[in-house]
C-alpha cells in the first residue's frame, strides 16, 4: 500500500514538473502571469508529491517493509529506527529520491519569494529548473526506481552499509550536502535566463549572488562535516583524503566561491559579464559531474554505488546541460564581451581575478587527477593511481597563494593603488608577521611549512583587524561616534564586506589548523596486554580489557571492543572496538576520539587476540583538529551575517523651501 | 570569424562525454597486471591438508592459481563451480591451485564443505605474501601459468566456463583442449 | 617615521626568507630506516582499500607490505628499489604519486599560463595615464579615500 502511494507520487511529480516545465516556456513567450502563476502552483505541487514519496519511503524504512527491494537492500529488522530513518539517502535510489525533494523545495522557494519581481527572468527560471527536477523524476520513473518491489518477500534484509550506521553525522552530512548541491541549480536558472532575455545587469547579478551564497553556505558546512564525519568514522587518523566523492563535492564548491569574488567585481566594474555566467553553468555542471562520477561507477571511489543504468542517465544530463548553456552563451557572446576597463597591475580587482585564476586552476587540477586514471587506462590500458601525496603537491601551493590574495585583496583599493597606499596598508602587518615567525624560530619551531603558515596567517589577521580599524576610525571621526560605537555600526551596516572578513577569518583558522594538524601530528602502533601502559606524547594509555560481545543496539553486530584508561592532558576512559557487520566482509574500525580545544587524542583497534586478550592499536595525537570545525562554523556565521538583510533604510521626509546651498566641493579646502 | 566561435560548444562537450562515456563497461578497480609474459612467483607454502607444496613441485606442467575467501560472496560462491568443472575435465594436465586471501582455516573449510570440495588443492597464505607476490587487490582474481612458468593471463572477478575455456586454450599443451 | 617602514618591512622579510631558505636546504641529518620506511609507506597504495596509503590502512595487505618495506630497507635497498619492488608485482597503480613528471607540471603550467595572460591583459588595457595634482593635497586625498572606502559596501 505505502509503496504504491510512494511510487503513485513520483509519477504524479513527473507530471506535474512536466506541465510547470511547458507552462513556463509560454509565459516565457509572453503568455503572461496566470500560466507563471499556474506553473508555479505546480512545481509546489511537486514538491508535495516529492514528501510524500520520501515519506513513504520513511515510513517503508521504519516497518522493516522488505517487499521494496530498496528496503531490503539497506536495511534489517535489527536495525535501529534513527538509522533506518535516515536510511533514506544511504543508497543510489532513496538519495535520488531525497534530491529530488531538495530540488523541488529550492523550486518552490525561489518561484514563491519572486512571484512579483523580475518578470522577465522568473518564466525562463522556471522553465529551467523545472527541467532539472524533470531530469530526476524521470530518473525515478525508469532506470532508478525506488519503490521497486521484490518477491518472494525475504523474512530478513541486508542491513544498511556498516560504515554509515557508526555515527550520527550520517544524518547531518548528505543532507547538508545535497542542499548545496540542489541549490546551485538556482544561480544556473538565473543564468540561463539572463543569457535567454539579455538581462545581465546589476540587477541580476545582485540576485544571483544571493542565490549562489545560501547553497554555498550549505555546501562549506556539507564538506566540513564530511570531513569531521570520515575523521570520526573511518579510523585512518585523517580527515581528507582526496577521494573522488570528496573532490566531487569540492570542485563546484571552488567555482561558486571564484563566483562569489568575481561577482563582485562584475558588480563594480561591469566587465566580467560572460566569465561570472560560464562560472554558475560551470558550477551546475560540476555538481552534476560530480554526482555521475560517484553513482555511475566509472571512478572507483569509498562512495561507489554499484554500476547502474543511471550512469548513462547522468551522462546525458551532462551533455544536455552543457550543450544548451553553451550554446546560449556562444550565442550571447558577442553582446557580453566588454564593458569597463580594468584597473591596473595592482588593484582589489586584478587581486580578484588572481584569486580567480588560482580557484580555477585549482578546479582543474583536481579534476585532472580525478579524470586522469581513467584517462590513462582508455588510451593505453595501463593503470596508474593519483593519491593524497600528488593532490598535496599541487594544492597547498594553490591555497598558500589564495590565503596571501586574501589578506591583501580587501586592503587594496579598487582602483590602482598608489605605492602609499601599499605602504599603509602593507608595511606593518609585513613587519608584524616577521617579529612573530622570528620569536617563533627563537622559540624552536623549525618547520618550514608550520613557519610559513604562521607567518602568512599572522600577516592576514593584521591587515583585517587594521582594515576594520582604520575603517571604524573614519567613521568615528567623521559622525561623531565614540570608536566602539562606530566599529558596530560599520559592520553591521556594511554586512557584506565584514560578513566577508568574518569568513576569511574561519578560512583562516581552518588553514592553520590544517596546517598544524598535518605537520605537527604523531602517531605509533602498539601492541599491549591488558595492564599494560604504551604511551604516546605527553599521553598514558592503559588497556584494561578485551570485551566481545553483540551489540546491544542492534544484535547481528558482533563488536571487539579495547576498554581503556588514558592520562595526560585529558584523562579519562575510551573503548575503542571492532565491529564485525554480517554484510560486510572486513570488521568494521570505531575509532575513540577525546577532543580538546588543543589536541585531539585518537585510539583505532587494528587487531585483537581473543585468547590474551591483548590488542594492537594505533594511536594519534593531532593537534588543534577541533579548530578546523570551529572555523568551518565561522564561515558558516560568516556568510550568513553577510547575506542578512540589511534593517531597511529609514524614510526621511525632506522639505526644501529653497534650492540647498552647494555642498562644500571636494576640491579645495 | 564570428561564426567560428560556434566551434567552442562541441569542443568542449564532445571531449568530457566521450572521456565519461569510456568509463562505461569497465570496473575501475581491475589493474593492468605486470606480470603478464614475465616469470611466475616462486613459493612454498602449507596446503589445506597440511602437505607443503612449492612452485617447483609443478614445473613443466601449467598450472591455475585462484584467489578466493570465504567471506567473497557472492563472487567466489559463483565462480566455485567453474573451477571444480576445470580441475575435473583438465585436473591431469592442468593444475588447479586455491589460495586462501585473508581467510581462516576453518571457514575455507566450511565453505568447502558447503559447496563442495572438487579434490584440487588449496594453499594457505599465511601472511599474504603470495597475493602480494601476484598483486592481487581483492578476491576472486586467477592467474594462468603456463608450462615453462610464464604468466599467460590474469583474471579479475568471478571466473565464467567461457572465460575459462579461453584462458585454458592459451597454456594448456596443444592436444589435452 | 612610515617613509622607513617599506624598508624595513622589505628588509626584514629578505631576511626571513634567508634565513628560511638556509634552514630548508641545509643538509641535515639522514633519516633513519624507520623513517625511510614510514616515507615509503605513505607513497605506497593500499592494494584493497579505497585510495589509502599502506601506512595508513589496518588491513592485513597493508600490513604485510609495511613489513617487507621494513625488511628491504633493513636488508640495504635504496628507495628506488623498494619501489620497483612493489611496481613489479602491482603496476604504477601501487604508487600513490604517478611518476612521469609531465603529470606533476601540467596543473602549475596551466595556471602560469593564465595568471601570465592576466598580466598581459591588465598591462595591455591600462587606465590612461593619471590627472595632473590638482589643488587636492595628499592628506586630502588619503582621508578622502579612507572615508569613501570605509563606508563602502
Amino acid at each position: 500500500m505505502i509503496p504504491t502511494i510512494g511510487h503513485a507520487a513520483i509519477l504524479i511529480g513527473l507530471a506535474l514538473t512536466a506541465y510547470a516545465g511547458v507552462a513556463f516556456v509560454l509565459a516565457a513567450r509572453g503568455s503572461g502571469d496566470r500560466l507563471m502563476a499556474s506553473g508555479r502552483r505546480a512545481v509546489i505541487s511537486s514538491f508535495v508529491a516529492a514528501l510524500v514519496g520520501c515519506a513513504a519511503m520513511v515510513i517503508s524504512l521504519l516497518a522493516h517493509d522488505f517487499s521494496v527491494l530498496y528496503v531490503a537492500e539497506n536495511n534489517a529488522t535489527t536495525t535501529p529506527p534513527f538509522i533506518s530513518a535516515i536510511s533514506l539517502w544511504a543508497a543510489l535510489e532513496g538519495s535520488i529520491l531525497f534530491w529530488a525533494l531538495l530540488a523541488t523545495g529550492w523550486t518552490s522557494v525561489v518561484l514563491w519569494r519572486n512571484r512579483d519581481r523580475h518578470r522577465a527572468l522568473m518564466p525562463w527560471v522556471g522553465a529551467t529548473l523545472a527541467a532539472v527536477n524533470l531530469f530526476f523524476f524521470a530518473v525515478m520513473t525508469w532506470p532508478g526506481n525506488p519503490f521497486t518491489l521484490t518477491a518472494p518477500v525475504a523474512a530478513e534484509g541486508i542491513g544498511p552499509n556498516a560504515l554509515l550506521q557508526n555515527h550520527p553525522f550520517m544524518a547531518l552530512h548528505p543532507p547538508l550536502l545535497y542542499l548545496g548541491y540542489t541549490g546551485m541549480a538556482v544561480p544556473f536558472a538565473f543564468g540561463v535566463a539572463a543569457l535567454a532575455t539579455r538581462r545581465l545587469d546589476e540587477e541580476w547579478l545582485r540576485i544571483v549572488r544571493r542565490w549562489t551564497l545560501v547553497p554555498w553556505i550549505f555546501l562549506t558546512l556539507g564538506i566540513t562535516a564530511g570531513a569531521w564525519w570520515s575523521y570520526e568514522v573511518l579510523g585512518w587518523g585523517g580527515y581528507w583524503a582526496w577521494d573522488p566523492v570528496e573532490n566531487a563535492a569540492l570542485l563546484p564548491w571552488l567555482t561558486a566561491t571564484a563566483f562569489v569574488h568575481s561577482a563582485m567585481v562584475a558588480e563594480r566594474r561591469g566587465g566580467l559579464r560572460i566569465w561570472t555566467v560560464a562560472l554558475v553553468i560551470f558550477t551546475f555542471t560540476l555538481t552534476l559531474v560530480g554526482t555521475f562520477l560517484t553513482r555511475s561507477g566509472v571512478v572507483a571511489s569509498v562512495h561507489s554505488f554499484t554500476q547502474s543504468s543511471i550512469g548513462p542517465w547522468f551522462l546525458g544530463a551532462i551533455v544536455l546541460a552543457l550543450t544548451g548553456s553553451l550554446t546560449l552563451l556562444v550565442w550571447r557572446l558577442p553582446e557580453l564581451i566588454g564593458g569597463g576597463r580594468p584597473s591596473g597591475l595592482v588593484s582589489r580587482e586584478s587581486a580578484f581575478l588572481l584569486n580567480n585564476v588560482l580557484f580555477l586552476g585549482l578546479t582543474f587540477a583536481v579534476l585532472f587527477g580525478t579524470l586522469l586514471p581513467l584517462l590513462v587506462a582508455v588510451v593505453s590500458g595501463d593503470t596508474i593511481s593519483v593519491g593524497a601525496p600528488w593532490y598535496t603537491a599541487v594544492a597547498v601551493p594553490i591555497f598558500v597563494a589564495l590565503l596571501f590574495l586574501m589578506g591583501i585583496g580587501p586592503a587594496l583599493p579598487w582602483g590602482t593603488a598608489s605605492w602609499t597606499t601599499i605602504r599603509e596598508r602593507f608595511a606593518l602587518p609585513v613587519i608584524l608577521a616577521v617579529v612573530v615567525v622570528g620569536a617563533a624560530l627563537a622559540l624552536g619551531l623549525r618547520e618550514i611549512g608550520s613557519l610559513g603558515i604562521l607567518g602568512l596567517a599572522v600577516m592576514v589577521a593584521a591587515i583585517m583587524v587594521h582594515e576594520v580599524v582604520r575603517g571604524a576610525d573614519a567613521r568615528a571621526r567623521g559622525r561623531g561616534e565614540d570608536p566602539l560605537t562606530a566599529a558596530w555600526r560599520l559592520t553591521t551596516r556594511n554586512r557584506r564586506r565584514y560578513g566577508g572578513y568574518a569568513v576569511h577569518t574561519g578560512v583562516l583558522v581552518m588553514a592553520v589548523a590544517v596546517a598544524v594538524s598535518s605537520g605537527l601530528a604523531s602517531d605509533v602502533t602498539v601492541t599491549v596486554e591488558p595492564g599494560e601502559t604504551a604511551r604516546i606524547g605527553a599521553y598514558e594509555i592503559r588497556h584494561d580489557r578485551l570485551v566481545v560481545e553483540p551489540l546491544a543496539a542492534d544484535a547481528r553486530v558482533i563488536e571487539t571492543r579495547a576498554e581503556i584508561t588514558y592520562s595526560g592532558p585529558q584523562s579519562g576512559t575510551l573503548r575503542t572496538a571492532l565491529r564485525d557487520y554480517p554484510n560486510s566482509a572486513a570488521a568494521i574500525a570505531t575509532p575513540a576520539v577525546r577532543t580538546s580545544l588543543g589536541e585531539d587524542l585518537y585510539v583505532t583497534l587494528l587487531a585483537s587476540d581473543p585468547d590474551s586478550g591483548a590488542v594492537t592499536l594505533h594511536l594519534f595525537v593531532n593537534p588543534l583538529v577541533v579548530w578546523i570545525w570551529i572555523g568551518g562554523a565561522i564561515v558558516g556565521i560568516g556568510s550568513a551575517f553577510a547575506i542578512w538583510p540589511e534593517p531597511k533604510a529609514r524614510r526621511v521626509t525632506v522639505e526644501q523651501a529653497q534650492p540647498a546651498p552647494a555642498t562644500a566641493s571636494v576640491e579645495g579646502a | 570569424m564570428r561564426a567560428l566561435r560556434w566551434l567552442l560548444v562541441p569542443l568542449i562537450v564532445v571531449p568530457v562525454a566521450l572521456l565519461l562515456l569510456s568509463g562505461f563497461g569497465r570496473d575501475p578497480r581491475e589493474i593492468a597486471s605486470p606480470l603478464i609474459g614475465r616469470p611466475a612467483p616462486e613459493w612454498s607454502l602449507t596446503t589445506l591438508d597440511g602437505e607443503t607444496l612449492a612452485a617447483d613441485d609443478l614445473a613443466g606442467r601449467p598450472y591455475v592459481v585462484n584467489f578466493w575467501a570465504s567471506w567473497c560472496i557472492p563472487a567466489c560462491v559463483d565462480e566455485h563451480p567453474v573451477l571444480a568443472a576445470a580441475h575435473e575435465r583438465y585436473g591431469d594436465a592442468v593444475a588447479v591451485i586455491g589460495v586462501l586471501y585473508q581467510d581462516a582455516e576453518a571457514d575455507a573449510e566450511a565453505f568447502l564443505r558447503r559447496h563442495g570440495d572438487a579434490g584440487y588443492r588449496h594453499l594457505v597464505d599465511e601472511r599474504g605474501g603470495l597475493a602480494i607476490d601476484y598483486g592481487v587487490t581483492g578476491p576472486p582474481e586467477t592467474f594462468f601459468v603456463d608450462a615453462g612458468g610464464i604468466v599467460r593471463g590474469k583474471v579479475f572477478g568471478p571466473m565464467t566456463d567461457a572465460i575459462m575455456s579461453e584462458h585454458l586454450a592459451a597454456i594448456l599443451p596443444a592436444g589435452s583442449r | 617615521m612610515s617613509r622607513w617602514f617599506p624598508a624595513v618591512a622589505l628588509g626584514a622579510l629578505l631576511g626571513l626568507l634567508a634565513i628560511a631558505s638556509v634552514l630548508a636546504l641545509r643538509p641535515g641529518t639522514p633519516p633513519t630506516a624507520v623513517e625511510r620506511a614510514d616515507a615509503l609507506a605513505a607513497e605506497l597504495r593500499c592494494p584493497d582499500c579505497q585510495g589509502l596509503a599502506v601506512a595508513d590502512s589496518p588491513t592485513a595487505s597493508a600490513q604485510e607490505i609495511r613489513r617487507q618495506i621494513g625488511e628491504l630497507v633493513a636488508d640495504g635497498a635504496t628507495d628506488e628499489e623498494v619501489r620497483a619492488h612493489f611496481v613489479a608485482r602491482y603496476g604504477e597503480w601501487i604508487l600513490l604519486a604517478p611518476s612521469a613528471p609531465i603529470v606533476w607540471l601540467i596543473p602549475f603550467a596551466v595556471i602560469l599560463a593564465a595568471a601570465a595572460g592576466l598580466v598581459v591583459w591588465l598591462v595591455r588595457r591600462r587606465p590612461a595615464g593619471t590627472p595632473a595634482a590638482g589643488p587636492v593635497t595628499d592628506a586630502e586625498r588619503r582621508r578622502l579615500h579612507d572615508e569613501v572606502e570605509a563606508l563602502d559596501a
